[in-house]
């Protein structure tokens, strides 16, 4: 797994070929079926009652023209001579009496059938809505379960499984994957068994009432068979083909949606309408394809079908004119034939229902199947409550197993309260540090220590509930404003609330809606600034009250007035609390007790800012790159200091 | 079906019809893309039609195999001239093989005929699909960006795709069927009427039940679909939040909780998506019901004619052989009235579909070239700004008067709150707008009268939201100049400082990046969008926030870097961070799109204005929590 990921990295295409597990995966979709045992067994019931009911239509309908041919027979012999009517009558197998019943009795025998079939009509009617919609209700089921466990999975699988899948594939497999299971549960299933159980019915019926007709009929279905097996074969990869190409092409169009400005600011329209052109022409051949099958098998199975009844007609025609078959008898078989090759008509449909359904079957279990790389040791234990301690011991880090370290032997220790501030350059590895405390990434190589625990020996829970985080993109969910900032805490009263949001330099933005801290925010609500966003965030992590506390970059991109507030709220945040701090401003690292800068992923150096000045060239650098040019500003203020005194 | 993904939410939140607004005019748009290859579309129309004749004449060549030879009755015979009463058995069965053989022949014409109808209409549907595409994708790059501004992204997107999608379910199978069904529902309908008038209405008595029926079932259906649509678009909107905000959700510990939300939300939608199945359920046993009570009406109706011999009000009286007939016309057609009743919902959406598409089209391009435009001469540099109004929203001036002259090769910097109007500024350098009064000139030309890409691709810029395409990096630098080689754009990235982290992704340069470049950082994003322009070597450079994730020795690195490239050309830069801007030769100071202060930063903090407030709010927080002012000494 690590090393195919690794091969995706980044993972925009990957998957294509795994359809060959599709079948085992569906079984195992099936067995899904298994929750839903109740409403499974009556759909299953109704459908085999209405299927039966189905064969009996045709003999129904045989009764009605019976009615009318018997009596046209019983008055053309008996409107013979007398004496004729006798051997006239044995001839058609029939006896005199009987035949005048058929005679006085026919009007009746003639409602009584017709009547019969109304009703049997309504009652399969029934038993078809019931099959129809225990199915369906079925198949939601089974929908209902795959979306809880791919959604409970999701939500807890490691960080490195979101780096290397979009969140958009991610979806589509809890809805459109999750979807074609689920038509082919309620539809592909039910379709296969009311196949069967009409094919399997009506070859026994017709080999009972005529069995040389049968013969006739018989020689087709192998044929037909063949036929569909072979155009599935066929059509099933143009098929996934023309998915590849389609998703290929909706692709182009997102990132030309997503990137309007790139592109119209590298002046590329041309190059992109050639790209998306050349994928349009490439989808309209493949289409071509499919329709150039499809033209072909269309056309087939109608034929195939046809076939049957015209055979029918010749053979039985011969058997009526040779006094063996009757009329209405005739009807009925080629009623039958109708049954046995519709559901091979359907056959197709089946087919690609079942084809999609296995390739999207393997696409959710491969999800349910993936292991989270961080999870509980069987034995770990409770993390007692943490005083602060914070250890790296030779710690390396590495993607997906591969490449180059992001992190190389780092080691360094925080005591209980300090604040350490990581400076260094874009890609040095400062994120990278602070995700391992909290184990949203484990490490490589070496070990991370919080008061002397191993993180890998507590629970993920006792772990994360005392650390406080503030990400460098911050998400808030939609709810409203207190919903947000109790995140962490749902059951925080609204004092307390409140209390975390001012000292978050927050309270006052968010009176400032007219409904406060109920204002929905997220989709269906207000949008909040990147600065505000960032408060709350800040707000969320304050009301934990966490021992140790992880401050992400978060002022890079707000503008000054709103940085100095959240700059504010952040130093109210990290006193008394051992803290880690990635910032861009200098301000922020000279109060740090200890500040680490790192260069392509090592520790360089490490030290206070009065020892680092010294000592490190690369901080004398950073620190001046913040600072030169800036002794303006120093004489302005103190100028400004000046006057106040 | 369902919507993909968050679309499905957004499509949901847009109020997305199911039913056609404007069908004539909407029928008119999808008439002019097939007229553009016609000839399938013609070819098809014939075909079906004949197809559809050799179908509906089989019946009567089984009825004909009835009358004249099963059951002989020389009044309803007219396959043959001989007196089939008196015909003998091997007379007959030879007659019959000949009927037999002429109906095959009618079921292979038939059955070719409707292949190669499916064949031509697909090759007109695709190919009008093909240029609705090209249409759409062509019209997203010339609609401006105040079009995007107010239209959701999602929204536009799912007319790309879902809406097309649906066009093509509806071309490619639906449309057809429908055709060839309706053809045929006709065909048949005359031709029962022909055979004998009465019973035939007497016959087809139940399909205006059927119709009602149909009508009812689908309009409940429709009513229940849009419920359990919003269903999923609470799914989609609760699994987009929380796999985007998975990172949070398990640093809060909160997946339990979220775990139980996510189950009511998918119960609801559950429930929503049977509560609609009631009715689809329905519909289809319904129409097979009532095609059995068409059947026993046909038998019994004809049958007492015969038994009685009487004729059916005042016409003839009706032999077996029609009974026979009349009873494959009514199974004939069940079949096509139940495939409508299915795909008409199809038909539907996709006219909905292409109303929405057309909708798209019809949008009005804000900003073109010029009919006489011409390409901008080489830019030296000079930037002016005349009395410049502009406005996204009617009567809501972002830019209220901005007046400024850039001289070639002069960096400026603009600064301000958030909202102040700094990015509409250089958003009308490379005409991503338009003024909506006064004008700004490069080099002496008004940029609208010149062609927008000779402007553009003199311009760099650097956004604010770094966008990467899922190419590699090496692909994505590239971008910035496409015959530039490898060495070039490893060169390029060496320059601003990107080269080294690049090197340590997993395949270096090859490595394909996803989702928004995820699993790179927002600085290293950054850094790659900057490489991408310096490829370029523009002569005008913008950068809008283009360094606010990445420290500040990189960008200093960065700026030097730039200081040789761009030696002599003018450049834009907008950032909050004191070490970006002081460098500037022009300090612009926005607030509520007017510039209120103008100055190098030297000048504006003696100027002691709104610049100088800004920067010692900065400041002074040094200030209180440094006390030795003097370590800021180089």
């Amino acid at each position: 797994m690590q090393g195919q990921a690794a091969q995706n990295w980044g993972g925009s295409r990957r998957g294509g070929d795994s359809s060959k597990a599709g079948r085992g995966s569906l079984g195992r979709a099936i067995r899904y079926l298994a929750k839903q045992r109740r409403s499974t067994l009556i759909a299953y019931g109704a459908l085999l009652i209405a299927s039966l009911a189905q064969l009996a239509v045709p003999q129904l309908v045989e009764n009605m023209t019976d009615a009318i041919t018997n009596k046209l027979m019983a008055d053309g012999i008996l409107g013979l001579p007398a004496q004729a009517q006798a051997p006239a009558a044995e001839q058609a197998g029939t006896t005199i009496s009987q035949l005048r019943d058929y005679q006085s009795g026919a009007e009746d025998a003639l409602l009584a059938a017709g009547l019969f079939i109304v009703v049997f009509a309504a009652t399969r009617g029934v038993f078809s809505f019931v099959q129809a919609y225990m199915a369906e209700k079925t198949s939601q089921g089974v929908a209902f379960d795959f979306r809880n466990e791919i959604f409970s999975k999701i939500q807890r699988l490691s960080f490195s499984y979101y780096d290397q899948n979009q969140t958009g594939q991610l979806m589509i497999r809890a809805t459109d994957d999750v979807e074609k299971v689920r038509l082919f549960i309620a539809q592909g299933l039910v379709l296969t068994a009311q196949a069967f159980i009409l094919l399997i019915g009506t070859i026994i019926i017709l080999l009972l009432t005529n069995f040389k007709l049968t013969l006739v009929v018989l020689p087709i279905l192998p044929v037909a068979l063949l036929v569909f097996m072979m155009f599935g074969k066929i059509s099933q990869p143009l098929f996934v083909e023309f998915q590849i190409k389609l998703s290929r092409l909706n692709t182009i169009l997102q990132e030309n949606m997503a990137g309007v400005k790139v592109v119209k600011a590298f002046n590329r329209e041309a190059l992109q309408q050639k790209h998306f052109d050349v994928a349009t022409d490439d989808l309209f051949d493949q289409g071509m394809k499919v329709a150039r099958t499809f033209s072909i098998l269309f056309p087939v199975i109608f034929l195939i079908a046809q076939v049957g009844q015209v055979a029918i007609l010749y053979f039985a025609g011969r058997q009526i004119l040779g006094g063996t078959l009757n009329l209405g008898e005739y009807q009925k078989f080629s009623l039958y034939v109708i049954y046995i090759f519709f559901p091979l008509g359907q056959l197709g449909f089946i087919i690609s229902l079942m084809a999609q359904a296995g390739a999207s079957a393997d696409r959710i279990f491969d999800i349910l199947d993936t292991d989270s790389d961080i999870k509980n040791k069987p034995n770990a234990i409770e993390l007692p409550d943490i005083r602060g301690k914070v250890e790296f011991r030779d710690v390396t880090f590495r993607y997906f197993h591969s490449g180059e370290p992001v992190l190389r032997k780092v080691s360094f220790s925080a005591e209980p309260g300090q604040t350490v501030a990581l400076l260094g350059a874009t890609g040095s590895g400062k994120t990278t540090i602070i995700n391992l405390i909290p184990r949203f990434y484990d490490a490589s190589e070496g070990t991370v220590l919080i008061d002397g625990h191993d993180v890998r020996d507590v629970t993920l829970d006792s772990l994360r509930s005392q650390i406080g985080i503030v990400l460098q993109e911050t998400n808030l969910f939609s709810g409203t404003i207190r919903d947000n900032i109790a995140f962490g805490r749902p059951h925080a009263s609204l004092e307390q609330v409140i209390e975390a949001a001012k000292a978050a330099a927050a309270h006052d933005f968010i009176m400032s809606f007219p409904d406060g801290y109920d204002t929905e925010v997220g989709e269906r609500g207000t949008t909040l600034s990147g600065g505000q966003k960032q408060r709350v965030a800040i707000a969320r992590a304050l009301l934990l009250n966490p021992s140790l506390l992880i401050l992400d970059d978060s002022t890079s991109s707000v503008d000054l007035m709103t940085e100095y507030h959240i700059q504010k709220a952040l130093d109210r945040l990290m006193k008394g609390r051992t803290s880690f701090v990635i910032a861009q401003r200098i301000t922020t690292v000279l109060n740090a007790d200890k500040i680490l800068v790192l260069d392509k992923g090592s520790v360089v150096a490490e030290g206070t800012h009065a020892e680092l000045m010294e000592t490190s060239p690369i901080y004398a650098e950073i620190y001046h790159s913040q600072l030169v040019g800036d002794v303006e500003l120093d004489e302005a203020a103190a100028q400004e200091a000046e006057k106040t005194l | 079906m369902m919507g993909g993904g968050l679309d499905g939410a957004r499509r949901i939140m847009s109020g997305e019809q199911l039913k056609p607004r404007n069908l004539r005019a909407t029928l008119r748009r999808f008439g002019y893309y097939f007229s553009r290859h016609w000839q399938g579309g013609v070819a098809a129309l014939i075909l079906v039609f004949l197809s559809t004749w050799a179908q509906v004449t089989s019946p009567d060549l089984i009825g004909q195999a009835v009358d004249c030879y099963l059951l002989p009755n020389n009044d309803a015979c007219w396959y043959t001239d001989a007196n089939v009463a008196t015909m003998s058995k091997a007379d007959k069965i030879t007659g019959l093989g000949g009927l037999s053989v002429l109906l095959l022949g009618l079921f292979v014409v038939a059955s070719v005929m409707q292949g190669a109808a499916f064949f031509a209409m697909r090759w007109s549907g695709n190919h009008a699909l093909r240029h609705i595409r090209q249409d759409l994708f062509n019209k997203i790059h010339r609609l401006s960006l105040n079009y995007y501004s107010k239209h959701e992204v999602g929204n536009i997107m799912s007319r790309l795709t879902n809406d097309t999608d649906t066009i093509n379910q509806a071309l490619s199978f639906a449309l057809m069927s429908v055709i060839s069904g309706t053809l045929l529902i006709i065909w048949i309908g005359i031709k029962m009427l022909r055979a004998n008038v009465p019973y035939a209405l007497v016959s087809l008595s139940v399909v205006p039940v059927m119709f009602v029926a149909t009508a009812y079932f689908s309009n409940q259906a429709r009513k229940a679909f849009r419920k359990s649509r919003q269903e999923m678009g609470s799914v989609n909107a609760d699994l987009q939040q929380s796999i985007a905000g998975a990172r949070e959700v398990q640093a809060f510990n909160r997946e339990n909780a979220t775990i139980e939300q996510f189950k009511r939300v998918n119960a609801a939608n559950r429930d929503a998506n049977i509560r609609a199945a009631t009715f689809t359920s329905a519909l289809n046993p319904m129409l097979e019901a009532l095609g059995y009570v068409a059947v026993a009406i046909v038998v019994v109706v004809g049958g007492f004619s015969v038994l009685r011999n009487e004729p059916l009000l005042g016409t003839s009286v009706i032999s077996v052989g029609t009974i026979i007939m009349f009873l494959q016309y009514v199974q004939r057609f069940n079949q096509p009235v139940q495939q409508i009743a299915v795909l008409w919902t199809n038909i539907q959406s996709a006219i909905a579909g292409g109303e929405r598409i057309f909708e798209l089209l019809d949008e009005p391009i804000e900003i073109e070239d010029k009919p006489n435009a011409q390409p901008i001469p080489t830019i030296t540099g000079k930037v002016e700004f005349r009395n410049v109004r502009a406005e996204y929203e009617k009567g809501q001036p972002v830019l209220k008067g901005v007046n400024f002259t850039v001289e070639p090769g002069q960096m400026v910097a603009i600064v301000g709150p958030t909202g102040a109007g700094k990015t509409t500024i250089i958003n009308l350098l490379p005409r991503f707008y338009d003024v909506t009064d006064g004008a700004v000139l490069i080099d002496g030309h008004d940029v609208r009268n010149v062609t927008m890409a000779s402007i553009r691709q003199q311009i760099g810029i650097v956004l604010q939201d770094t966008f990467l395409f899922s190419e590699s990096v090496m692909e994505n630098i590239r971008y910035g100049r496409l015959n530039a080689t490898d060495e070039e754009v490893i060169a390029a990235a060496k320059m601003v400082e990107a080269d080294s982290f690049i090197e340590r992704l997993p395949q270096g340069y090859q490595t394909v990046l996803g989702e928004r470049g995820s699993g790179l950082s927002q600085g290293q994003r950054q850094l790659i969008a900057i490489a991408r322009v310096a490829l370029m070597n523009p002569h005008i450079l913008i950068l809008d926030e283009a360094t606010s994730s990445v420290d500040t020795r990189t960008e200093r690195l960065i700026q030097r870097a730039f200081e040789n490239l761009l030696a002599g050309r003018t450049s834009f830069v907008i950032a909050h961070r004191l070490s970006t801007i002081r460098n500037a030769d022009v300090v612009l100071m926005i607030k509520d799109g007017e510039i209120i202060e103008r100055g190098t930063h030297r000048e504006l903090l003696e100027h002691r204005g709104a610049y100088y407030e800004l920067y010692m709010s900065q400041f002074r927080q040094e200030e209180t929590e440094e006390p030795t002012p003097s370590i800021a000494q180089p």
